[in-house]
C-alpha cells in the first residue's frame, strides 16, 4: 500500500534542524519551571508535591523525544502548480495549496527564531481552513520561497 | 434632524484627481432616526435587565409607577438625544459613489474611513430591512467582497426604490454591462425628506434596469413551523420542560422553574430566530443570479451572482427523514462571520426535488449524464447501493460504526461530491474551480487501517467539505487528481464579470 503522504513525483525539502532548539526552549520553560518548582516544594514541604513535579516532567520528556521526530517529519515541496506541505508523526497531514489560490504570504520570526536564524512562512488562501505553515526555514530560504510563491501566484492568479 | 443645510462636499475634501469625477451621494436623511432607535432600544433593554435583576420589589414597573418615574424618562430622553445626535453626525459624514469599476464609501466621525470595493470582486448584494426601517420604507444595501469578515460595504439607509435601483446598477456594472453613467437626477425624492435634502440625495438615474426574475419556489409557513418543531432544539426544549415538571412534582419546589429559565430562553430564542429569519422564504432566479427573500421582522433580499457559490451542502437530520426534507446551505465569500447563519442559507427546508432544484440554480451543470441518480446516491445512498461513489472500506466500521457505509466521494466533470453521515446526512458539492486547497489527515488508528481523511478547504461558511476514512490509495489518488482538475477547471472558468461571457 502506498502512503498518501509520499506522492511519487515529489522530493521533499526538509526544514532546518535548529527548529528542534526553537521548539524545545519554550517547552523547557513552560514545563521545566513547574517541574523544578515541584521538585523544590516536594523536598522542602511535603512529598505530595512529587505529583506536581511528575506531570510536567513527564510531558517534558515526551516533548524531548517527540520534537526531533516532528521536525524531521516536516517537509515541503514546490511543484509546477502547487505547494505541498506535510507534517506530523502520529497525526499526519498533507496540504496542497495551488499557487493561483494564494491571497498573501506571511513571513514571521520571533526573537528566539531570529537568534537561531529561523523564519516561518505561512500561506493564506481565501479559506480559513488552509493550514499551510512552514516553520524553521533559514531566512534566505524563507525570503526566496516568499518571492517565488508571490511571483508564481501572480502568474497563475485567479479570482475566487 | 438636519438643521445645518447639507453641503455635498462637507463630508471630506475629495482628493484632487480622480475623485472629482465621482458623484458623491448621501444616504437617506431619515437614517439617523432609524439608527438612533437602536441606541434607545439597547438602553431600554439594559435598563429593563438592571431593574429586573434589582429584585422582586425594585422592578422597572415599580420604578415607573413610583415617585421618580420622570428620572427614568429623562435618562431615556438623554440617551436618545445623544444617540440621535451621534447618528446625525454619522449621517453627515457618510457618502458613497459608484464608478465603472468601484464602489466608494466614506464614513466615520473621528476616524474617517474610505472604502473602495472593486465591483469585479463583488460576491453578493443584499438588501436588508430591519423592523424600524420598515416603518419609514427604508433599506440598507450590503455589498460583499471577498475580503474576509467585515469587508462588506454597507450603504444605508436608502429608500426602497433607491436601494433596488442601486442594486440593479451595481449588479449591471459588476456583470460587465456598460451602463450609462448615472447622471444626477434633479427630481426631488417624493414624500417625506426635507426639501433641502433633495440635493444631497439624488436618485440614481434609472439607467440600469432591474434584471427580470423568475420565481422558483416558496417555503410554506406550515412546513417551516413543522420543520422547526422537528429540530433538535425543540426536542431538547420538550425534554427539558418534562424534566422540570417531573422534578417539580417530585420535590414540590417551584424554584426549579426560575432556575431553568436561561436554558429555556436560549432554546426558545433559537427557535424564534429560526422561525422569523426563515419566514416566507422565496427563491427566484434572474440573469444576475439567485435571488433569495426571507424574514418576518427583518426582511432580507439577497442576490448571489453566478459563480459566487463556493460550496453547497444538502443536509437532513434524522427527524426530517420521514418527510424527506432537506436544508441547503452555501459558502459565499464574505458571508462568514456573525450573520453566517442568516445569510448562508439557500433553502431552509424543502422536499428533495426542491433542494435539488435549488442546487441546480447555483450549479447548473454538474457535468454528468444522469445527475439525478448520482445526487440521489449522494443524498441517501450508501456502499450497498451501486453508484459512482467511491466509499470508505469495510474495515473503517471500527472508526465510524454508524455511518461508515455513507462516507464516500464521487467526481463529476464539474464538481466534487462528498457524502457522509447517517443520522445527519450530508452531501457537499464543491465545483472544481472553487477549490481553495486540499488536505489529507491520518491519525494513528487510521494508519493502522490504511485509511485517511480527505478535506477540501472552502471559504468561510457553514460548508466544510470532507470525506472521512477513505482508503489511503483512494485518498492519495483523489488528492492528486483533484489538484489537477481544480487547475484545469480554473483555467476554463467563466469570467468574473458574468455577462461578458456572451459579450466578447
Amino acid at each position: 500500500m502506498t502512503s498518501p503522504f509520499e506522492p511519487h513525483d515529489v522530493t521533499w525539502n526538509r526544514v532546518s534542524p535548529r527548529l528542534v532548539t526553537a521548539m524545545l526552549v519554550p517547552a523547557a520553560i513552560w514545563l521545566g519551571v513547574p517541574a523544578v518548582v515541584g521538585v523544590v516544594l516536594s523536598l522542602t514541604l511535603s512529598p505530595w508535591f512529587w505529583m506536581l513535579a511528575g506531570l510536567p516532567a513527564a510531558l517534558l520528556l515526551w516533548s524531548v523525544l517527540l520534537i526531533p521526530r516532528q521536525v524531521r517529519a516536516i517537509g515541503y515541496a514546490e511543484r509546477d502548480d502547487d505547494l505541498l506541505i506535510r507534517k506530523g508523526v502520529l497525526f499526519r497531514s498533507l496540504v496542497v495549496v495551488p499557487y493561483g489560490r494564494m491571497q498573501y504570504v506571511d513571513v514571521e520570526a520571533g526573537p528566539l527564531d531570529r537568534r537561531l536564524g529561523l523564519a516561518k512562512v505561512q500561506l493564506h488562501t481565501a479559506s480559513v481552513g488552509t493550514d499551510a505553515v512552514i516553520p524553521g526555514l533559514p531566512p534566505d530560504e524563507a525570503a526566496r520561497l516568499r518571492d517565488r510563491l508571490a511571483s508564481r501566484g501572480e502568474a497563475r492568479l485567479a479570482g475566487l | 434632524m438636519s438643521t445645518q443645510g447639507p453641503r455635498p462636499d462637507a463630508a471630506g475634501q475629495p482628493a484632487p484627481s480622480a475623485d472629482d469625477a465621482l458623484e458623491w451621494r448621501r444616504v437617506h436623511p431619515v437614517t439617523p432616526l432609524v439608527r438612533g432607535w437602536a441606541v434607545v432600544g439597547a438602553a431600554v433593554v439594559i435598563l429593563g435587565q438592571q431593574s429586573l435583576e434589582g429584585g422582586p420589589r425594585g422592578g422597572l414597573i415599580a420604578l415607573l409607577t413610583g415617585e421618580y418615574w420622570w428620572t427614568v424618562l429623562a435618562a431615556l430622553a438623554a440617551v436618545a438625544l445623544v444617540g440621535w445626535g451621534y447618528s446625525v453626525l454619522a449621517w453627515r459624514m457618510t457618502t458613497y459613489a459608484i464608478d465603472e469599476e468601484t464602489v466608494h464609501l466614506r464614513r466615520g466621525i473621528l476616524f474617517r474611513q474610505q472604502r473602495h470595493a472593486r465591483l469585479d470582486r463583488l460576491q453578493s448584494v443584499d438588501i436588508r430591512q430591519p423592523l424600524v426601517a420598515r416603518f419609514f420604507g427604508l433599506c440598507e444595501l450590503t455589498l460583499e467582497t471577498a475580503g474576509g469578515t467585515d469587508s462588506g460595504v454597507a450603504i444605508g439607509f436608502l429608500k426602497g426604490s433607491d436601494a433596488d435601483a442601486l442594486r440593479a446598477e451595481l449588479l449591471a456594472r459588476a456583470a460587465g454591462l456598460k451602463v450609462g453613467s448615472a447622471a444626477p437626477a434633479t427630481a426631488a425624492p417624493d414624500g417625506e425628506p426635507a426639501p433641502d435634502a433633495a440635493a444631497a440625495v439624488p436618485e440614481p438615474a434609472p439607467v440600469a434596469v432591474e434584471a427580470p426574475q423568475v420565481p422558483v419556489l416558496t417555503v410554506p409557513v406550515g412546513r417551516l413551523i413543522a420543520s422547526v418543531l422537528r429540530s433538535g432544539a425543540t426536542i431538547m426544549l420538550v425534554i427539558w420542560a418534562l424534566a422540570v415538571v417531573v422534578v417539580m412534582i417530585a420535590t414540590g419546589e417551584f424554584a426549579v422553574i426560575s432556575a431553568s429559565l436561561p436554558a429555556v430562553l436560549g432554546a426558545g430564542g433559537y427557535v424564534f430566530n429560526r422561525l422569523t429569519g426563515e419566514f416566507d422564504f422565496r427563491v427566484a432566479i434572474s440573469p444576475d443570479g439567485v435571488r433569495l427573500r426571507h424574514g418576518m421582522l427583518e426582511t432580507r433580499s439577497q442576490t448571489i451572482p453566478p459563480g459566487r457559490v463556493q460550496a453547497v451542502r444538502l443536509v437532513q437530520s434524522v427527524l426530517w427523514r420521514g418527510r424527506d426534507w432537506w436544508r441547503v446551505q452555501v459558502n459565499v465569500a464574505g458571508y462568514g462571520g456573525d450573520s453566517e447563519e442568516k445569510n448562508s442559507l439557500l433553502l431552509p427546508v424543502g422536499t428533495r426535488d426542491e433542494a435539488l432544484t435549488v442546487l441546480s440554480l447555483v450549479l447548473p451543470d454538474l457535468g454528468i449524464e444522469e445527475p439525478r441518480r448520482v445526487l440521489d446516491a449522494g443524498l441517501d445512498g450508501d456502499s450497498r447501493t451501486p453508484s459512482v461513489f467511491v466509499t470508505a472500506p469495510r474495515r473503517t466500521r471500527i472508526l465510524d460504526p454508524v455511518a461508515w457505509r455513507r462516507n464516500g466521494f464521487a467526481v463529476t466533470g464539474r464538481a466534487l461530491l462528498l457524502r457522509r453521515g447517517r443520522l445527519v446526512k450530508i452531501l457537499d458539492v464543491v465545483p472544481h474551480e472553487r477549490t481553495q486547497s486540499l488536505g489529507i489527515n491520518q491519525g494513528p488508528w487510521q494508519r493502522r487501517l490504511g485509511v485517511a481523511s480527505f478535506q477540501v478547504h472552502s471559504t468561510e461558511g457553514p460548508v466544510h467539505p470532507q470525506a472521512p476514512h477513505l482508503d489511503a490509495d483512494d485518498a492519495a489518488r483523489l488528492m492528486a487528481e483533484q489538484a489537477r482538475r481544480a487547475r484545469t477547471a480554473r483555467a476554463t472558468a467563466g469570467p468574473e464579470r458574468w455577462m461578458e461571457r456572451q459579450g466578447e
